[in-house]
């Protein structure tokens, strides 16, 4: 099952005078249950293809599909729901709202989902601050957390809503080697055990070695795809106009 | 979201307190400068009514239009009989008669035209801080021919206290007539020309002078100020089968009420430049701290926030701001009142004028609830686009603020 489908996306922006193409002609798919890294160096487009798949940004050319829904053209309040429903994001920031414990933190974007009732949201609550390991620092700011446990809690939030997609955008840049490998031991845990879709970005070699599916980027175009087998990777060279190859590449 | 604005507002500490000083302060200073206003016009008023004017002043129908060249053809006919029923008013503190004449005075070698008033002295000090007594002293009933002269007039004929003058008047029938007076005391009063022109001897000695027993008009003093027009239509009832007309402080002084226009002009200027500057102030601290927190809104768009959420919240924020501001403001701005009144703030004479005054600051609420309305409003308008702009900026902008 396909969870997102790019078809030739590109993507322009206007720096001053000069168009900057951030990326060009992007066809990708990404399957259901996936531990996908976006690879790179800075520059290379990874943030800008994370944000065209997590509805934050819109493709100058091309489509993207969500759950073979068309997101291109929806409105702004029409994503935001996208949003709200479909994707959970982590962010190189942790970008926790710094007024809300941890708890009411993770509680955030359950607000939006209406059908859940007041004891099903502080349901699920308790049991992604339990699955991420922070149960008693449920009353805590973020301000009073390590950078870890804030990370921490930033999945719990994105895991809370049971997103089809969870988005990482350079999850681990701001934490030292050895929380940032916890980190992504954690994902990866929730990932096989629950089957939560990953991707995320990185252009760093330990943390790409932890993906089960690369991606990898230059100069907004991908080079190569990769899947890995206990510990080699597998690469297919990524032709631009070929898209049938990228596909076969990510089926698991 | 309430709570979560409430929470926004107390966390940013040093942000929210930069809004709330700016709201503070001009609310507080439209407080002052209002109070301060408002006590300038009471200060007037007052001064106006204690002047010589009184409250109310009652003629014979025609007097107040055409009286003052022929005083005595438009003389209420026996002044006691109306005296007696305006005085029965339960908000009358006083009524007294005033005979106004013009003549001659003389001091044996040359003559002086003056306007003469012919009164009770005893109430007439009641009344009036219109005039000082500058040497001499002031005229009592007992003194059956004494006056009072203006400084102008006692310069011009060289008259101290216990000179002797004549004073020649025309009669009420036409004939001449002349009395001697001895004056007691010079006097000042606001008004320049008033010191130039007038003197003051008692009723029964001007009716005399003028061979008649009428008096030209009813002073009447209040015991409050803010009843004047209440008691003005009440007595206007009341007489209104007789020959009469009644005038008000304000209707009378033509100078009060220029002097308030013209202030309220100036002063309008004044407080709508405040506005501005405290609508600019609030403004300017909410958009830098609403920009500031770009990033944080852009986190909760990203996790499925609408752009209109993100713009309530930021204005709801700033509402209770708003709210909490201007209600300091307001307990500062009358702080800051009573403490100022406490001191007094002493005010240079006013126009045509020649005594200082100590200002204070009036608490009124029709000026309190206008200063809390305008913090309020302020920081509510100041919110709008601030709001708009975080809410509306593409959500990739807004991300890459976060650090």
């Amino acid at each position: 099952m396909t969870v997102v489908r790019l078809e030739s996306v590109s993507k322009e922006y206007r720096l001053g005078e000069a168009n900057v193409t951030a990326l060009r002609n992007i066809n990708l798919n990404i399957e259901h249950g996936v531990f996908l890294a976006i690879a790179g160096p800075s520059g290379s487009g990874k943030s800008t293809l994370l944000n065209l798949i997590g509805c934050i940004d819109e493709p100058s050319s091309g489509k993207v599909y969500l759950n073979e829904h068309d997101v291109s053209g929806r409105s702004p309040d029409q994503l935001a729901q996208v949003r709200a429903r479909s994707i959970g994001f982590i962010f190189q920031t942790f970008n926790l709202l710094p007024v809300l414990s941890a708890e009411e933190n993770v509680e955030y974007p359950l607000l939006q989902l209406k059908e859940l009732t007041r004891s099903e949201r502080q349901e699920r609550v308790r049991h992604y601050l339990k699955v991420v390991g922070l149960s008693d620092f449920a009353k805590h700011r973020p301000n009073q957390l390590s950078g870890g446990q804030r990370q921490r809690v930033a999945i719990a939030r994105a895991l809370a809503v049971h997103p089809k997609i969870i988005l990482a955008d350079e999850p681990t840049a701001n934490l030292d080697h050895k929380t940032g490998g916890r980190i992504l031991s954690l994902m990866r845990k929730i990932n096989r055990r629950s089957g939560t879709t990953f991707v995320f970005s990185t252009h760093d070699q330990r943390v790409i070695d932890m993906a089960d599916r690369r991606v990898d980027l230059a100069d907004g175009e991908i080079v190569r795809l990769g899947i890995r087998t206990d510990h080699d990777w597998h690469f297919a060279a990524e032709r631009v106009d070929d898209s049938d190859q990228a596909d076969d590449t990510n089926e698991p | 979201m309430l709570r979560l604005a409430i929470r926004n507002v107390m966390r940013h500490r040093t942000r929210t307190a930069l809004t709330l000083a700016a709201i503070v302060l001009g609310v507080a200073g439209l407080i002052l400068a209002g109070g301060f206003v408002q006590d300038v016009y009471v200060q007037l008023g007052e001064a106006t009514i204690h002047s010589q004017l009184g409250h109310l002043q009652i003629y014979r129908k025609g007097y107040y239009a055409q009286g003052s060249r022929k005083p005595i053809e438009f003389a209420l006919t026996r002044p006691n009989d109306v005296l007696r029923q305006v005085r029965a008013h339960p908000a009358v503190q006083d009524a007294m008669l005033r005979l106004n004449f013009s003549g001659l005075l003389s001091n044996g070698r040359a003559d002086l035209a003056i306007v003469g008033e012919g009164l009770q002295p005893d109430k007439e000090a009641r009344l009036g801080s219109y005039i000082t007594i500058l040497r001499g002293r002031m005229l009592t009933d007992h003194d059956r021919f004494g006056m009072l002269v203006g400084e102008g007039v006692a310069k011009a004929l060289k008259l101290s206290p216990g000179s002797r003058t004549t004073l020649v008047a025309s009669t009420a029938d036409g004939g001449l007539n002349s009395v001697d007076f001895e004056v007691l005391g010079i006097f000042r009063s606001f008004s320049k020309d008033y010191d130039n022109r007038a003197v003051r001897v008692p009723l029964a000695a001007a009716q005399e002078l003028l061979a008649t027993d009428v008096a030209n008009a009813i002073v009447v003093l209040l015991d409050a100020t803010p009843r004047t027009d209440q008691v003005k239509d009440e007595l206007e009832h009341a007489f209104a089968e007789r020959d009469i007309e009644i005038m008000s402080w304000h209707e009378l002084s033509d100078f009060y009420e220029k002097t308030i226009a013209l202030y309220k002009r100036q002063f309008g200027v004044l407080q709508f430049i405040t506005l501005i500057m405290v609508i600019l102030s609030v403004m300017n601290s909410v958009s830098m701290t609403t920009f500031e927190r770009m990033g944080e809104f852009g986190t909760m768009r990203a996790l499925g926030n609408r752009s209109r959420t993100v713009f309530r919240l930021v204005v709801l924020e700033n509402v209770v701001i708003g709210l909490v501001g201007s209600t300091l403001g307001v307990a500062v701005g009358l702080l800051l009142a009573i403490v100022i009144s406490g001191i007094g703030i002493p005010m240079p004479p006013p126009p045509n004028a020649e005594s200082s005054y100590i200002a204070s600051i009036r608490i009124l609420p029709p000026v309190i609830g206008a200063a809390f309305l305008v913090g309020f409003i302020a920081a509510f308008l100041a919110a709008i686009w601030p709001a708009h702009r975080v809410a509306q900026i593409p959500l990739v902008d807004a991300l890459r603020q976060n650090v």
